[in-house]
């Protein structure tokens, strides 16, 4: 049973009270002034990180269960990926204040934020198929408005169309996977589940393996894996940046713990080969997304290929993960790490938008000297991505190869993931590298423009977190390897 | 004769197939979420059929929840449709071509 004054509960009612306060309050004051509600929702936020970061610091998060019973898992698990989607939802919405300025409703989409978040929270610690569902719908909803929300533009409003259809078709084969889980197992809890999984009779297990697969289906759409990823690029070069760090650090995490809480879990139950069919969509994945990134001309629309390559690498860690505890670890540390540099990497698009009104490449020539902090962080966040020491992203990286190679000892193709991620690496430094030589080393005598201040603050303190963590990782990786469920 | 869980399964069956065939085949944008839909309410026959056999309220309580939140999912397409409309006067998805790459 979960406690009143557990830490889910504790994230719903201050996040979504916020949520729900905020378009009433926009109603009363006629949307004057958007300065508010954002105010507003960072102080939500940051509140919600505090609880967050108090019950991970003071290990009051209990330890994470492989198989948690009841319905929301008050654990360590949740508590350091709850942060990880509490930090970029923070980073979107001080990303957010100076692109809503001129624009209408800024308190329906705060609040949309905010709703977005509290169901990326409960998914992170649901422990129950019918919670899980719920929230992952709390989840997708309003962010089919929010891609959507720059209405009069015809680019946002078919990426969000496209979104939707290709989320609502993903929540349909979720719950038809839990339905056939359900009716195989009689319950909905997650560890009853697996452990019913477990003991089935030999004639029902392709039943079961069909309800895994689309399992994987339906939170591959959210993930980016590559044949569920068309959607993807159009979605977040339509939407508004701000939006498309939130997507692309935040929801995508949010798939990628649903799919350890459920699918690792209920493979390891069923005991069939299937972490090779992980490890081809892996492959696949990063490099369909990294082969692709390196041949678009829109900056946003290369971060979204990068991203789907990122999937490819955080898809490493779950499918060695019965076979080396570090791939899981690896896993829940390239996860934090990516939100932050992924969060960072689309609030600086979001800086140059606001400030260019352009996201071509072309526009990119001179960056260093027009926008020389916005273009900062955007080449450290860049790099990060690349992996390159002693930025943080290496750290996560490092991790998630060596549980490949380390897995090696009882897979035999293991360790050909960690080479392929190693070369996946070095390709899309090629992109990044590109990026920065028309930033810093192109474009002639410009002068420096008026840099949009929060985005400013926020790409400071992602490259500080960046930097810091990179020199000094072991924080980070003791909070991955706490969080990291021990796999029986 | 009562029916048997397996009618219901292969009813549940059909209609998946039904969905993913609309999916697969309508450019309309308003067909494709009907195909959706349809999708959904297969998931949801298959919840409350086993609920009846198992027998268990839970996977109907999880029944009803689908369908609050598959109209809640409705509600937010069909008004981005009607942007799209006002925008094309059309629904057709092979109009939407503004984002390529």
């Amino acid at each position: 049973m979960t406690e009143p004054f557990s830490t889910p509960l504790l994230l719903i009612g201050i996040l979504g009270t916020a949520g729900a306060a905020l378009p009433l309050l926009g109603i009363a004051r006629r949307d004057r002034g958007s300065h508010l509600y954002a105010a507003i929702a960072l102080g939500a936020l940051a509140a919600s990180l505090a609880l967050v970061g108090y019950q991970v610091i003071s290990g009051v998060a209990g330890p994470p269960a492989a198989l948690p019973d009841g319905v929301l898992a008050d654990d360590a698990f949740g508590a350091v990926l709850a942060a990880a989607m509490i930090i970029v939802a923070l980073i979107s919405t001080a990303g957010s204040i100076e692109y809503m300025r001129k624009r209408s409703a800024p308190a329906v989409y705060y609040s949309l934020i905010l709703l977005a978040t509290v169901g990326m929270v409960l998914v992170v610690y649901s422990a129950d198929l019918v919670m899980l569902f719920v929230a992952w719908e709390l989840m997708s909803i309003p962010t089919y408005v929010l891609v959507g929300f720059n209405k009069r533009n015809p680019g946002s409003n078919e990426a969000a169309l496209k979104y939707f259809l290709f989320g609502a078709l993903a929540s349909a084969v979720i719950v038809y996977a839990i339905s056939l889980a359900y009716g195989l197992t009689g319950s909905t809890n997650i560890g009853e589940v697996v452990a019913g999984f477990a003991a089935l009779d030999i004639s029902m297990v392709p039943l079961a393996l069909l309800s895994v697969g689309l399992f994987i289906a339906g939170f591959g759409f959210k993930m980016g894996l590559v044949p569920f990823h068309q959607w993807l690029p159009d979605a977040y070069e339509g939407a508004p940046a701000p939006v498309a760090a939130l997507l692309a650090a935040a929801t995508k995490k949010a798939g990628f713990a649903a799919a350890i809480r459920v699918v690792v879990m209920g493979m390891i139950s069923l005991s069939v080969d299937w972490t090779l069919a992980l490890g081809v969509l892996a492959v696949m994945t990063m490099t369909v997304g990294n082969v692709a990134a390196i041949m678009q001309r829109s900056v946003s629309r290369m971060l979204a290929y990068s991203s789907i390559g990122h999937a490819g690498y955080i898809l490493v860690g779950l499918a060695v993960a019965p076979h080396s505890q570090l791939g899981m670890q690896g896993a829940i540390y390239h996860i934090f790490n990516h939100a932050v540099m992924k969060g960072a990497a689309f609030v600086a698009v979001a800086g140059m938008v606001v400030a260019l009104a352009a996201t071509h490449m072309d526009k990119l020539a001179g960056l260093g000297r027009k926008m020389p902090v916005t273009s900062l962080g955007f080449v450290l966040s860049l790099f990060a991505l690349a992996g390159i020491p002693p930025l943080s992203g290496f750290w996560s990286k490092l991790v998630l190869f060596e549980g490949a190679i380390d897995a090696g000892s009882s897979l035999w193709w293991a360790p050909w993931l960690a080479i392929a991620g190693v070369l996946n690496s070095a390709l899309s430094l090629a992109y990044y590298g590109w990026i920065t030589r028309r930033m810093y080393f192109e474009g002639e005598r410009e002068k420096r423009i008026a840099e949009p201040r929060s985005i400013a603050a926020v790409m400071i303190a992602a490259s500080v977190f960046l930097v810091a963590f990179g020199i000094y990782p072991e924080p980070l990786l003791g909070l991955a390897s706490s969080a990291a469920p021990l796999i029986p | 004769m009562a029916a048997e869980l397996v009618d219901f399964a292969l009813v549940s069956v059909a209609l998946l197939g039904i969905g993913i065939y609309g999916l697969a085949v309508k450019r309309n944008f308003i067909r494709m979420l009907f195909a959706v839909e349809i999708v959904i309410n297969a998931a949801n026959l298959n919840l409350v059929a086993f609920a009846r056999f198992i027998p268990d309220s839970g996977g109907q309580t999880l029944a009803l929840f689908s369908i609050a939140i598959a109209a809640a999912e409705v509600a937010v397409g069909l008004s981005l449709i009607i942007v799209a409309y006002r925008m094309y006067q059309n629904v057709d998805v092979a109009d939407f071509r503004s984002l390529r790459g």
